[in-house]
């Protein structure tokens, strides 16, 4: 069946009943519980060596009301770090390429800072609108330009994550239809195009963990300011 | 046989649509599992050690033959909504029957399977709630099942080679590939391409990097151990030390008595050199008084004697009068003419 460029985008269907919530939940298999003998096999080891080393390096930064997020940052790293990867095999849909997927993750957790923020420490929160140092006339106008960059971290935070994905999956597609086309016309143009396509898989593999990590890096940074 | 059977298998797993066979495959083990697991808990720990390595072959065998089953129950049933429904008389696939000994045979066969039934059961733990899955469980291999070019499990090799020898899974591989490509049951497009970059960068990712995380996640686990048997050996080496140090005491006791004598030799000689001390003292303080007394009775003496001289002297010279000091001085002076005379007489002779 052929595939127009974006029919890997839409959202998938089986007989009519949607996967999406599949999709979502269907990676949780890939981990295994950490069972409760003292020495695992060597993939926990790793997923227990490496759950920890991230968690602490999210929270050094943070102060001790942040750390009641841990749970919630290191999940959503390890969800969207494996969406993106398994978006990568053919054939697969990524649910991180759908806006209202990352909206639906960034604004409810930003508006969650903020309204923390609001909540506990008002003066410290709007203190963040005006950078330190400005001089006098300048203040009205950097106090609203600092509201709107406000206002606008979770539109950037998901069309960010939609964005690189969806670029970088259309790009694959892109390229990989040029390798094949070039095929039986110019073979060597062909081999150099999938020589692109593997650079530019490479890439994507690099762009996926580098996303996620950005997404989750930055909400710890909001919820620094904030708590 | 297997291979009749396994052809059966695989062109139904073609024709089949995989979402509802994979998903009736998912419920009948669960709920096999579920019911039979109890039931099979005592048999199971009594046998797993027996009967590892025949009962993977046995698995697949069963795990065949149950697909089989299951593929031509299917089938009929499919046959049945095609025609109408049609009792067939052979009992050996009428449904009814059928779904249980599917149920008992496959829930059998996969716990007393090797490794999988294991980690079957242990995945499984959260499902047993009577008493029974108290008992101890078996425990999970060490290391995963051996695999074939990082995918293909060993088990299929070994289930293939009495009936197709050394080539009959590559044969099979190929086989399915054209077959698959000629019907078009996959095509070849740009996903392709896709896939085939996105294989490389996985499988050159594994070669490269696939052994030193392996040895990292090894390192970890031996750290652990480590930590641990250092406290062990600390305490050890503790315990021992103390052993050491009591026997070193124990010997030392033994010398006590020794110490104890020359501790008396010191007090006893303390005390002779305090009486000879003390005595020494007593006899220089006798002598000193005895001294005195005798010092005394000299000076007695002595002024006894000077006061008698002194009294004699007295009277004496008291007892010269003047006529005699008169007659005793005209003595002398004649005495001492004649004297001079006589020596005067003998210096001129």
């Amino acid at each position: 069946m052929t595939l127009s460029f974006f029919d890997q985008f839409m959202s998938p269907t089986y007989l009519g009943i949607p996967l999406m919530a599949l999709a979502l939940t269907l990676p949780w298999v890939l981990y295994p519980t950490p069972s409760a003998r003292w020495l695992n096999n060597r993939f926990l080891a790793l997923q227990g060596w490496f759950i920890n080393r991230f968690t602490q390096q999210l929270l050094l930064p943070l102060s001790l009301g942040g750390h009641k997020w841990a749970a919630l940052l290191t999940s959503l790293m390890i969800f969207l770090i494996t969406i993106n990867m398994l978006g990568l095999l053919p054939y697969t849909f990524t649910p991180t390429t759908q806006l209202s997927l990352n909206l639906g993750l960034a604004v409810p957790l930003w508006l969650a800072t903020v309204l923390i923020g609001m909540r506990n420490q008002p003066t410290h929160a709007l203190g963040h609108l005006l950078p330190e140092g400005t001089p006098g006339p300048l203040i009205p106008v950097l106090i609203i330009i600092e509201t709107i960059s406000l206002f606008i971290r979770p539109l950037a935070l998901g069309v960010r994550l939609t964005a690189n994905l969806t670029a970088g999956h259309l790009l694959i597609q892109l390229i990989a239809t040029a390798a094949f086309v070039l095929l039986p016309l110019m073979p060597v143009v062909a081999i150099l195009t999938s020589t692109v396509l593997v650079l530019l898989t490479l890439l994507e593999v690099a762009v996926a963990m580098i996303q996620a990590y950005v997404f989750v890096l930055l909400l710890s940074l909001y919820l620094q300011e904030n708590v | 046989m297997e291979s009749l059977t396994i052809h059966i298998l695989l062109e139904e797993f073609m024709r089949f649509d995989v979402l509802s066979w994979r998903a009736a495959s998912f419920f009948f083990t669960a709920s096999s599992l579920h019911r039979a697991s109890w039931q099979k808990t005592q048999q199971m720990r009594e046998s797993y050690n027996n009967m590892q390595i025949l009962s993977q072959h046995l698995l697949f065998r069963r795990i065949s033959r149950v697909s089989a089953s299951l593929v031509a129950l299917c089938r009929r049933a499919r046959r049945g909504r095609d025609k109408g429904a049609l009792c067939s008389k052979n009992s050996t696939l009428h449904p009814s029957n059928m779904l249980s000994r599917l149920v008992i045979v496959s829930a059998s066969g996969l716990k007393s399977s090797g490794p999988l039934g294991a980690g079957l059961v242990q995945a499984s733990r959260s499902l047993h709630t009577s008493s029974q899955s108290l008992a101890p469980v078996p425990p999970l291999p060490e290391k995963g099942g051996k695999v074939r070019h990082g995918i293909f499990p060993e088990e299929i090799f070994q289930l293939l080679y009495p009936k197709t020898g050394v080539t009959g899974p590559y044969m099979l591989g190929t086989g399915l590939l054209l077959y698959m490509l000629s019907k078009e049951i996959y095509v070849i497009n740009h996903e392709t391409f896709a896939a085939a970059s996105i294989g490389a960068v996985i499988i050159y990712g594994v070669k490269k990097f696939g052994p030193s995380v392996a040895a990292f996640a090894d390192k970890l686990n031996e750290e652990k151990v480590a930590k641990a048997q250092e406290v062990k050996d600390l305490a050890m080496a503790s315990l021992a030390q103390a052993i050491e140090d009591e026997k070193k005491e124990q010997w030392r006791a033994e010398g006590r008595s020794m110490l104890f004598d020359a501790k008396r030799n010191n007090v006893a000689m303390l005390l002779e050199t305090n009486y000879r001390e003390r005595l020494h003292m007593v006899t220089n303080e006798v002598k000193r008084r005895l001294d005195y007394q005798v010092a005394l009775q000299n000076l007695h003496i002595r002024m006894e004697q000077e006061h008698m001289v002194n009294w004699v002297e007295k009277s004496v010279i008291g007892s010269i009068t003047p006529q005699q000091e008169k007659e005793s001085i005209a003595k002398c002076i004649t005495d001492l003419k004649v004297l001079a005379k006589a020596t005067q007489a003998r210096a001129t002779a």
